[in-house]
């Protein structure tokens, strides 16, 4: 039997609300993989987004304000053979989280980071969140935005991300190919979603967004794909993902800036210092013998500390 | 170095290490104890004080008294208190003054003659001609550490064999290294030997092998006996060290007889980018049935706050191991301090239910730390391990590391369809633990529902309230009284002291001490503070004569905790916020004047330490 992997629970967005789009994308991408849902979970951090996990049959985890980053990462350090789902929005993951949205590109632990990016916090009625254009006023600000904006795929690229993508909410079909690419990504996958909100934000709507997308995979030049440590194009292909992600403006690019399979994702690394981690993670140990008892030993584990007489 | 030579000698070594918040400078030492049978507390004024540098002599002016041999390079003799640039400025001109009114000269040879004035024995070394004398390679202050640890143990009259043993043990496995250590040791031995400086050999004692750890090392080994696999942390002082630890022994090894069984396997160890990230991390790892921990100090578990309260919502098995040290804010960031108890029972908004518990020696530190495991799995709530930074940073020797004192307690499993990770139908209040990879369930830090979904409904909201709370009736009911609290000493005496964390060791020897003086006195020693044993602790104090409480801190935490959970209120007081470690003879001291003296409240702060 095919899983659905939508739950049964009233979904309290606002009607119009681009999450629709998102949730709708990664409920096609889980099916279309035909993955085992306990193979696969999702983790939030705090705002509309936040409650995705709750629409998904799948386990998941709706945690603190900017947080779902290192939360996610725990899920998937303890057991690297979860695919870990992130959704948090531009407030959550550039203005609290950043921080952590950062060390994760360092890391490349292999999570799949979903950017629900609406330029508002919506939950809290609609103040400037960091993806917004300094100078605009939505109908939400008393005054227009007086910050900068963050532009979330170079700041990906910039800290490591080795996949980064973006997406747009009312393009569900591009959106799930997206989503599905990522999942099958080993490293860490940023996917930038432009989202309308429909009650706060009355300037990056739906039509002003149609007006102005367009799909890089139209080019059929365009290889976002590093395969290989030794592809002569690979710093060409970075090269040429960071300026295309620049393009704002009359014509947004949506689709896949950079796939990069060649960095080693975190649980690689670590592989290399911790016996066997792959095979054996945290998550597969056995932490107890037939009695009761820890099955490590204390003089041979510590045997630096003895001293002998 | 010392500490080995005479631990592989078979004496007992207890010590602590005090350091500036500084790389390379500062002043530092290590003030140690060694005795024939275990110490569990240290004393001033010293027997031997070993100076490697000038600013050691000024420094430890007042710690040396009759009889106190010191030793240092008669080159210090040239040093100014005034070019002493590295000694805090108004530490200096305590000094300073010190000498003036004395009459003494404000450099090494007034100070020196201070001391000697006070009854201190001094031993000038030419630490520069003795070295060039045993080794010709690099420059000769790459070897005063050895020469004075050589030399006192010469003096002290330890076998030199054992101080061979010492640099053997410190320069682990460089040949070449060992080798030239080992011709300065000889050339201090024989120093010492010609100038009559060399003590009547020291017997050899009979002991088994023994562990040299420090509290960090306790908790570190006792994460790993408790099932610990995966650890987060962001560096801090002098909680790092413990994950440092961790990381060089992630490479487990197993039992005999599971070798043919288990795979070759370890612990992850992450350094994350904060505090914040690192409790939440390691709460994640969590929610895969893994066994893992966080380790801080005050600034980076104030960071924590919100991450404790998560779990505590979400019923997440998370330990955080809190070592305390002197605060608020980065206040004194290497330095010991015992102000962190009302916080570790009131972080975070909201109220939710924690275990926090703290340990008093080394060997509490690793069955605790089994134990802090085992209390989050079974309560599935966040458990707060305290340690103060002087037990951290206490070096002590532990006979055996028993894996079978504590057993692991697997989390509670219900089969059940649907799986409700918040099931209310529990008398304990812990329902079937959910991990990720095996059952589909849903948490959010929202109040929710059995499943796990966000409701604000009013009913569910005080059902899941008082299911969570349940917990800690449950876990209060089922640890047993001694991991709480005990009673040690006569079970009726003068004297009750109260205390907690790494005042243990010395108080029990003031227990010894007082009893010169025809007092009896025991001690009511706490482990536990949430869940409190109230009734114990009420029944014991109701019993006691004279109670002095003993503590780190300025506000008397403990006491104030003991009266908010049975009313008794503690009138005396010894109390140390200086940062600097309790020794056995300021606490015997305090303890008199409160004993032997009229008034009705008393609070008496002790100031040794440099």
């Amino acid at each position: 039997m095919v899983h659905n992997f939508k739950n049964d629970i009233t979904v309290d967005w606002c009607p119009g609300c681009g999450d629709f789009g998102i949730l709708t994308s990664v409920i096609q991408a889980l099916t279309e993989l035909d993955m085992d849902p306990k193979s696969v979970v999702s983790v939030s951090g705090i705002g509309c987004s936040g409650k995705t996990p709750h629409y998904l049959n799948i386990a998941g985890v709706h945690t603190l304000h900017g947080r779902a980053i290192p939360y996610a990462t725990g899920v998937k350090l303890a057991n690297p053979d979860l695919k870990v789902l992130v959704m948090g929005g531009d407030g959550d993951l550039l203005g609290i989280g950043a921080g952590h949205f950062v060390a994760e590109g360092r890391r490349n632990t292999g999570l799949t980071v979903i950017l629900f990016d609406n330029a508002v916090y919506g939950l809290t009625k609609g103040q400037a969140a960091p993806t917004m254009e300094m100078g605009e006023k939505t109908k939400s600000l008393t005054r227009a935005n007086i910050f900068g904006k963050i532009n979330p795929l170079t700041l990906a690229l910039s800290a490591g991300y080795s996949f980064v993508a973006r997406g747009f909410s009312f393009d569900m079909k591009q959106l799930k190919e997206i989503i599905k690419t990522a999942i099958n990504h080993e490293g860490s996958a940023l996917i930038d979603v432009l989202q309308p909100c429909p009650t706060y934000n009355n300037i990056n709507t739906m039509e002003w967004y149609r007006k102005r997308v367009y799909k890089l995979e139209d080019d059929k030049s365009w290889d976002p794909v590093i395969a290989s440590p030794d592809d002569p194009e690979a710093q060409a292909k970075f090269e040429r993902a960071y300026r295309k992600s620049l393009e704002w403006g009359d014509r947004i690019p949506t689709g896949i800036f950079y796939d990069n399979r060649t960095i080693p994702p975190f649980t690689k690394r670590l592989n290399e210092f911790v016996p066997n981690y792959l095979e054996v993670p945290p998550a597969k140990q056995r932490i107890l013998d037939a009695e009761g008892y820890t099955p490590v030993d204390p003089d041979l584990t510590f045997a630096d500390k003895i001293i002998a007489h | 170095m010392i500490s080995r030579a005479f631990a592989s000698s078979g004496y007992g070594v207890f010590g602590v290490r005090e350091y500036h918040s500084n790389i390379k400078g500062r002043h530092s030492y290590i003030h140690l104890r060694i005795k024939e049978k275990q110490p569990r507390s240290l004393r001033y004024p010293v027997d031997y004080l070993v100076a490697l540098d000038a600013d050691t002599i000024f420094e430890h002016l007042e710690d040396v008294s009759q009889g106190t041999k010191v030793i240092y390079d008669l080159s210090f003799e040239r040093s100014d208190l005034a070019s002493a640039r590295m000694i805090m400025r108004d530490t200096a001109e305590r000094i300073r003054k010190t000498l003036e009114e004395g009459g003494y000269e404000r450099n090494v040879k007034g100070a020196l003659k201070l001391m000697e004035d006070r009854g201190a024995r001094l031993i000038g070394v030419p630490f520069d001609d003795l070295v060039n004398s045993a080794v010709k390679e690099g420059p000769a202050s790459r070897y005063f550490n050895t020469l004075g640890a050589a030399i006192t143990l010469g003096i002290a009259g330890l076998k030199v064999e054992h101080t061979i043993e010492g640099v053997k043990a410190v320069f682990a496995n460089k040949e070449q290294v060992v080798k030239l250590n080992v011709a300065v040791v000889q050339a201090a031995y024989e120093f010492c030997m010609n100038k009559g400086l060399a003590g009547k050999e020291l017997p050899e004692l009979k002991v088994g092998k023994r562990f040299l750890l420090t509290g960090n090392d306790g908790s570190a080994i006792g994460k790993v006996l408790g099932g610990l696999r995966f650890q987060t942390y962001y560096p801090i002082t002098p909680a790092s060290d413990e994950s440092t630890i961790l990381e060089e022994h992630e490479a487990l090894k197993w039992i005999q007889k599971e070798t043919e069984k288990l795979k070759e396997a370890g612990v992850v160890v992450v350094q994350t980018e904060d505090e914040i990230s690192a409790v939440t991390m390691a709460s994640g790892a969590a929610l895969t049935g893994v066994r893992s921990a966080t380790a801080t100090s005050g600034p980076g578990f104030s960071l924590m706050a919100e991450g404790i309260g998560f779990a505590g919502m979400d019923e997440v098995p998370l330990v955080v191991t809190l070592y305390q040290r002197g605060g608020p804010s980065t206040g004194l960031p290497t330095r010991n301090g015992q102000s962190d108890l009302l916080f570790a029972l009131n972080t975070g908004h909201g109220e939710f239910p924690r275990i926090v518990f703290s340990s008093g020696d080394v060997e509490e530190c690793i069955y605790d730390a089994m134990k802090a495991l085992n209390y989050a799995q079974r309560y599935q709530m966040p458990v707060i391990h305290m340690i103060d930074k002087n037990l951290a940073n206490t070096m002590d020797l532990i006979p055996e590391i028993d894996r079978k004192r504590v057993k692991i307690v697997p989390p509670v499993r219900v089969e059940k369809e649907p799986f409700k990770r918040y099931d209310l139908d529990t008398d304990t209040g812990i329902s079937g633990f959910g991990i990720f990879g095996r059952d589909i369930f849903w948490m959010t830090g929202d109040e929710h529902d059995e499943l796990g979904h966000v409701t604000e409904d009013p009913v569910i909201r005080d059902a899941m309230m008082r299911k969570r709370f349940q917990k800690l009736v449950t876990a209060d009911r089922e640890i047993p009284l001694e991991d709480k609290a005990q009673l040690m000493g006569p079970s009726s005496a003068d004297v009750t002291f109260v205390t907690w964390g790494s005042q243990k060791g010395p108080i029990l020897d003031v227990i010894e001490d007082l009893k010169n003086d025809g007092v009896t006195a025991n001690l009511l020693y706490l482990k536990m503070f949430s869940p409190f044993p109230s009734e114990f602790v009420s029944s014991v104090l109701k019993k006691a004569k004279l109670v002095i409480n003993v503590e780190s801190n300025m506000l008397a935490q403990a006491a104030r905790v003991i009266r908010m959970n049975t009313g008794i209120e503690i009138k005396k007081h010894i109390l140390k916020y200086n940062g600097r470690h309790m020794t056995e003879d300021e606490i015997y001291r305090a303890a008199k004047e409160i004993i032997f003296g009229k008034e009705e409240k008393v609070e008496e702060v002790l100031v040794n330490g440099a």
